[in-house]
């Protein structure tokens, strides 16, 4: 629905609303980038500074609800309008969340530095977290240009970031059975990845918010999931 | 699934009342209502929406005939309450109008007292016996229409004297007392302020267990509010019908979508 409202300001509040989600959307994949960029080069001054920055998604978390809530309240938006306010609200959670996450992994890099490392982890981790900001760039991308097709592709690659954690957490596992010292790196490694698959679980979240809001009908409950994790044990899975 | 939801919109009736088809209805050369085909559920508000002209109180006003006192009006097709042709010659429109009954958009109560408005239709059509059969369906039809504590002291006065959602509550007294299976309403709160707007909502929801209710609105929340299916009229033609909820979250076509978001007039 492309057409202009009769009454103009609910367009501006509308764009406006969207706007923030837009900026909020930005802040958050930079935090993600920046996080695992931080880990990587045991970089404190990135980590704080991504610690920092996520007060500002927060506050813009807030004012989206807060406007929502207004313009739910104030114009009772019907049909595309309401799915539009309801996309808003359930996205801008989603972001949230991811922000909370990267503030999460980058709170871990200065613990980790100080600790035994293990090799080849940070290559794995940089590649899913490229992996999954692309996903959660084309998820908002697919949702600015309400784009179906985009949003649907989205979804069909969460699969791929859960086989990525599943990797990981068997490559975890391993080293840390091997050598006891492998332990804290290990656990605190493993937490970021799960962050980092959770951000994709959320990107995905935000493309299926796009194919209900364009078309009014919820993507299936059940897509697929790669997560094997939940019932792995050293001896079948290793 | 139906005892867990919340929102007790969902239409479980699905006993037709009024069916129409191929309606059409021209005002001398001006082709008003075009092919419209509907089937009307009983025990069900039925809410019709649309812009102004596009043929949603014409229609209404074809369920009990109105369009007859109309001399330029001409109607065709075929519209049936429980399988019975109501435009059939031997139907008799004045009994018509008692089994379905109709409330206009200004309250339009009788220069009579509060009791002789309730007790007129009762009168004519001789559904009462005595005196005291009719004084239960005055305090009946009075107490259905949510009036019968304010006015049960001061029934001999005037019904003009009554503030207007009063007025509008008696004339809905007056139309439930002769017993109407159809109750239409025209614009039935557009004279009346928020509160008594909300009297009469939570009374259209009463009567819904027993009538069909038929209501135009041109407000579009109160449509949203009161009824469990929607009907969109657009210059003449049904565009779309369906449950309420639906028409509101995702309607089906874009003429409805730019109706109900306000992007057309």
């Amino acid at each position: 629905m492309s057409g202009k409202h009769i009454v103009s300001a609910f367009d501006r509040d509308l764009e406006s609303i969207q706007a923030k989600v837009m900026r909020m959307g930005g802040l958050v994949e930079a935090a993600m980038r920046d996080a695992v960029q931080a880990l990587e080069t045991s970089d404190v001054e990135l980590a704080e500074k991504v610690r920092q920055g996520d007060r500002a998604i927060d506050a813009l978390n807030e004012t989206i609800r807060q406007e929502t809530a207004q313009l739910l309240a104030l114009r009772a938006p019907n049909a595309i309008d309401l799915r539009v306010i309801l996309s808003v609200m359930s996205i801008s959670g989603s972001l949230e969340r991811i922000g909370d996450y990267a503030k999460n992994i980058a709170k871990r890099v200065t613990v980790i530095s100080g600790v035994q490392q293990i090799n080849g982890t940070y290559g794995a981790l940089r590649r899913m977290t490229h992996f999954v900001t692309g996903m959660l760039s084309d998820a908002l991308d697919s949702y600015i240009q309400r784009d179906v097709d985009l949003a649907r592709d989205v979804t069909d690659r969460d699969p791929e970031a859960d086989q990525m954690y599943n990797t990981l957490f068997r490559s975890l596992l391993t080293h840390m059975m091997e050598d006891h010292r492998n332990i804290a790196a290990g656990m605190h490694l493993h937490f970021i990845a799960k962050n980092i698959e959770r951000a994709g679980d959320h990107a995905t979240a935000i493309a299926e918010q796009t194919v209900y809001m364009v078309t009014g009908i919820k993507p299936d409950e059940d897509r697929p999931r790669a997560d094997t994790t939940t019932t792995a044990t050293m001896e079948s899975d290793l | 699934m139906d005892d867990l939801r919340t929102i007790e919109r969902s239409v479980d009736v699905k006993d037709i009342k009024i069916t129409a088809r191929k309606v059409q209805v021209f005002y001398g050369e001006k082709h008003a209502l075009k092919d419209v085909d509907v089937d009307i559920l009983d025990k069900t508000v039925t809410a019709f929406i649309g812009p102004s002209g596009c043929g949603k109180s014409t229609f209404l006003r074809c369920l009990n005939r109105m369009n007859d006192t109309v001399s330029i009006a001409r109607v065709e097709g075929d519209i049936r309450i429980d399988g019975e042709d109501i435009y059939d010659k031997r139907v008799d429109p004045v009994q018509l109008r008692a089994k379905v009954g109709m409330v206009f958009q200004k309250p339009n109560p009788f220069p009579k007292s509060i009791y002789d408005n309730v007790a007129y239709g009762p009168k004519i059509h001789g559904l009462t016996r005595s005196k005291s059969e009719l004084d239960g369906i005055v305090e009946e039809s009075l107490k259905r229409a949510a009036l019968w504590n304010e006015v049960k002291d001061r029934l001999h006065e005037p019904g003009t004297g009554l503030s207007g959602g009063q007025q509008q509550r008696l004339c809905i007294a007056r139309a439930v007392a002769t017993s109407p299976e159809v109750l239409l309403m025209d614009e039935p709160c557009s004279a009346l302020d928020p509160i008594a707007t909300a009297q009469v909502e939570e009374l259209i929801d009463e009567l819904r267990r027993n009538y069909s209710v038929v209501i135009v609105t041109h407000s579009m929340q109160q449509a949203a509010r009161v009824s469990q299916k929607t009907a969109f009229f657009h210059l003449g033609n049904l565009v779309e019908y369906g449950e309420t909820g639906a028409i509101f979250t995702n309607p089906q076509d874009p003429r409805t979508e730019s109706y109900i978001t306000g992007r057309i007039g």
